[in-house]
């Protein structure tokens, strides 16, 4: 590869950084702008906009809304997650490869068909949009990466530890107990913070599951509706922070336990 | 986990001196629940496998099923008093009106495109990541692409709108350089959208494809380098057919997502850009009576989607048998 050519693809490499950044940047730095008109230049600066945020009831209660059912939904899809994930991994039976597609399947539907098909079917079991509709949904949409995530670590199990820890008389529950589950700890945390993020931002499920308490991105969505303004750009930049600080810490966090936890 | 049935054998010490682990296991309820649950491999099996099963029935499967069953009955929510019967009477309205299979087309064709144009704009970059980047950096600079991904769909495509805005950042450069004199309008048109979309999905484009380059080997390209193949016949020969595997699931995983958009084309798009899921959404925003409606296309589109991936797959694998020849 000559010279010339590498540094032609770093430029597309930077190009591309520039394409992923300049736009969250822009919109940060819109909402310390002075003025009620979104817009380019600035002229003037203020932090009004972004102290507002933390007045604003209505911006405040959908922040925790949206934190609740994060959470929630990720207890769920962890739970359903994992236990797929030990029944499948290492396993064979008839109907192993119908499980694992219909396992993986909800990641893999369309946004809209998924928020409708589940729309459909709360109707059907006589749940009300509304906090919990959200939760389930966003727990069933979530399950496939846990699943994906914890059938990868359970397949580097060193099957060596099985036997010993059953060598030295464990029964089948403690062996799972004391063996196999602590060495899934980093994935399901990794999955974890995933679920979370995915809940966090989701739009479409949340948009057509809930009632009339709006999760922060439904809340977003509709003052976007009713024109642009910079309070719209602190809300968002604050919800942008804690979503990358959680991805950031994440990230860190699960590279040094695979590291330590390597054999 | 191993599925054989349970050993007998105890642990050894005194109760009292026994770790918590060796106090648990002689504890009496506990190793009747372990005699049931692992009294024979069968058994163990059956307790294992009937709730993820269940789950993936009732909750996975359960609400498409219950989707295409909704979309051929002729009524639903079912009011009472009334008689609903099978019908194919909403499938039969797609095809009736314009307003619902223009939307539905042009879904598709900017699906195809928006793919296309990911792929096309982030090849190089998985190539450049993969092939010429340190191990170390490889990661960091990974890391650093993944960062604004973790953003969601909402804020992101509001940061694309104060980009493409009449007074937006764009217009302000192009007007500043001197190249226009009043600013152009990229919003709301299907430019707008496409940066959007492509904003929102290149990751998952990027990732598939960096793996894919990451496995193939660099003795490959220099072998055929010393064959005397120029830069171009190397990666039409050999780096391409050797990553199709990437493109087809970036290319898959792209198309699916880009079809299911509904916020995105909603504030990015323009009346002469509305997607299908508009359509959908509009049948599921007015009295409940439309849903069977709103349900048959939804069914549609998802069968469309399948049937257009199942189709790709089955290039891409036929491409790669090709190649092998």
């Amino acid at each position: 590869m000559t010279r010339g050519s590498r540094i032609f693809m770093s430029c597309i490499y930077w190009a591309f950084v520039l394409y992923v950044f300049v736009p969250l940047a822009l919109m940060i730095l819109m909402g310390f702008k002075d003025s009620k008109f979104i817009g380019f230049p600035i002229r003037s600066w203020t932090l009004d906009w972004y102290t507002g945020v933390f007045d604003d009831g209505a911006v405040v209660s959908a922040f925790g809304y949206s934190i609740a059912i994060a959470v929630l939904s990720t207890l769920v899809s962890i739970l359903v997650g994992t236990w797929i994930a030990v029944l499948l991994e290492g396993r064979k039976f008839v109907g192993r490869p119908v499980v694992f597609g219909l396992a993986v399947m909800p990641a893999l539907v369309p946004g809209i068909i998924s928020a409708i098909a589940f729309r459909i079917y709360a109707r059907g079991l006589g749940i009300e949009p509304g906090m919990g509709a959200i939760v389930w949904a966003h727990a069933v949409h979530n399950v496939p990466f846990v699943v994906l995530v914890v059938m990868a670590r359970l397949s580097t199990l060193p099957k060596s530890q099985l036997e010993a820890a059953r060598d030295l008389g464990a029964d089948p529950m403690v062996v799972f107990l004391r063996i196999t589950l602590p060495y899934l700890v980093p994935a399901i945390l990794g999955a974890s913070i995933f679920c979370l993020l995915l809940s966090f931002d989701d739009f479409v499920r949340s948009f057509f599951l809930g009632g009339y308490e709006p999760t922060l991105p439904v809340l977003i969505f509709a003052k976007l509706r009713s024109g642009m303004s910079p309070e719209i750009n602190a809300i968002a930049t604050v919800a942008l922070i804690v979503t990358a600080a959680i991805g950031i810490w994440a990230e860190r966090f699960t590279r040094r336990m695979n590291k330590d936890s390597k054999p | 986990m191993p599925s054989d049935a349970v050993q007998t054998r105890t642990a050894p010490g005194t109760p009292d001196t026994l770790p918590f682990w060796g106090r648990m296991t002689r504890w009496s309820p506990y190793r009747a629940v372990v005699n049931v649950i692992y009294g024979s491999p069968r058994r163990q099996f059956l307790i294992l496998a009937i709730f993820p099963v269940l789950w993936v029935l009732t909750q996975h499967l359960g609400p498409m099923v219950q989707m295409l069953r909704v979309s051929l009955t002729s009524a639903y929510p079912v009011a009472p008093d009334t008689e609903t019967y099978l019908t194919l009477e909403h499938y039969i309205k797609f095809f009736g009106d314009s307003i619902f299979w223009q939307p539905f087309f042009r879904t598709l064709a900017f699906a195809f495109v928006f793919t296309f144009c990911t792929l096309v704009l982030t090849y190089p970059v998985a190539y450049f990541l993969a092939r010429h980047v340190s191990r170390k950096n490889q990661m960091l600079m990974l890391l650093l692409l993944l960062i604004p991904f973790w953003v969601g769909e909402i804020v992101r495509t509001y940061a694309i709108m104060i980009l493409l805005g009449n007074t937006g950042a764009l217009n302000l450069v192009l007007k500043t350089l001197g190249l226009i004199d009043r600013p152009i309008p990229f919003m709301y048109t299907s430019f707008s959208m496409g940066v959007g979309i492509v904003y929102l999905t290149a990751l998952y484009m990027l990732l598939p494809l960096y793996s894919a380059l990451e496995k193939l080997p660099t003795s490959y390209n220099e072998a055929a380098a010393d064959l005397g193949a120029g830069p171009w016949t190397r990666f039409r020969r050999i780096t391409l057919p050797l990553t199709l595997e990437g493109i087809g699931s970036g290319c898959t995983l792209v198309f699916l997502i880009s079809t299911g958009f509904y916020a995105t084309p909603i504030l990015l798009g323009g009346p002469s850009t509305t997607v299908f899921a508009q359509t959908i959404a509009g049948f599921f925003h007015t009295a409940g009576d439309q849903w069977p409606t709103g349900a048959a296309f939804a069914s549609i589109m998802f069968a469309a989607a399948l049937l257009l991936t199942v189709l790709f797959q089955r290039i891409i694998k036929a491409m790669r048998k090709g190649d092998t020849k």
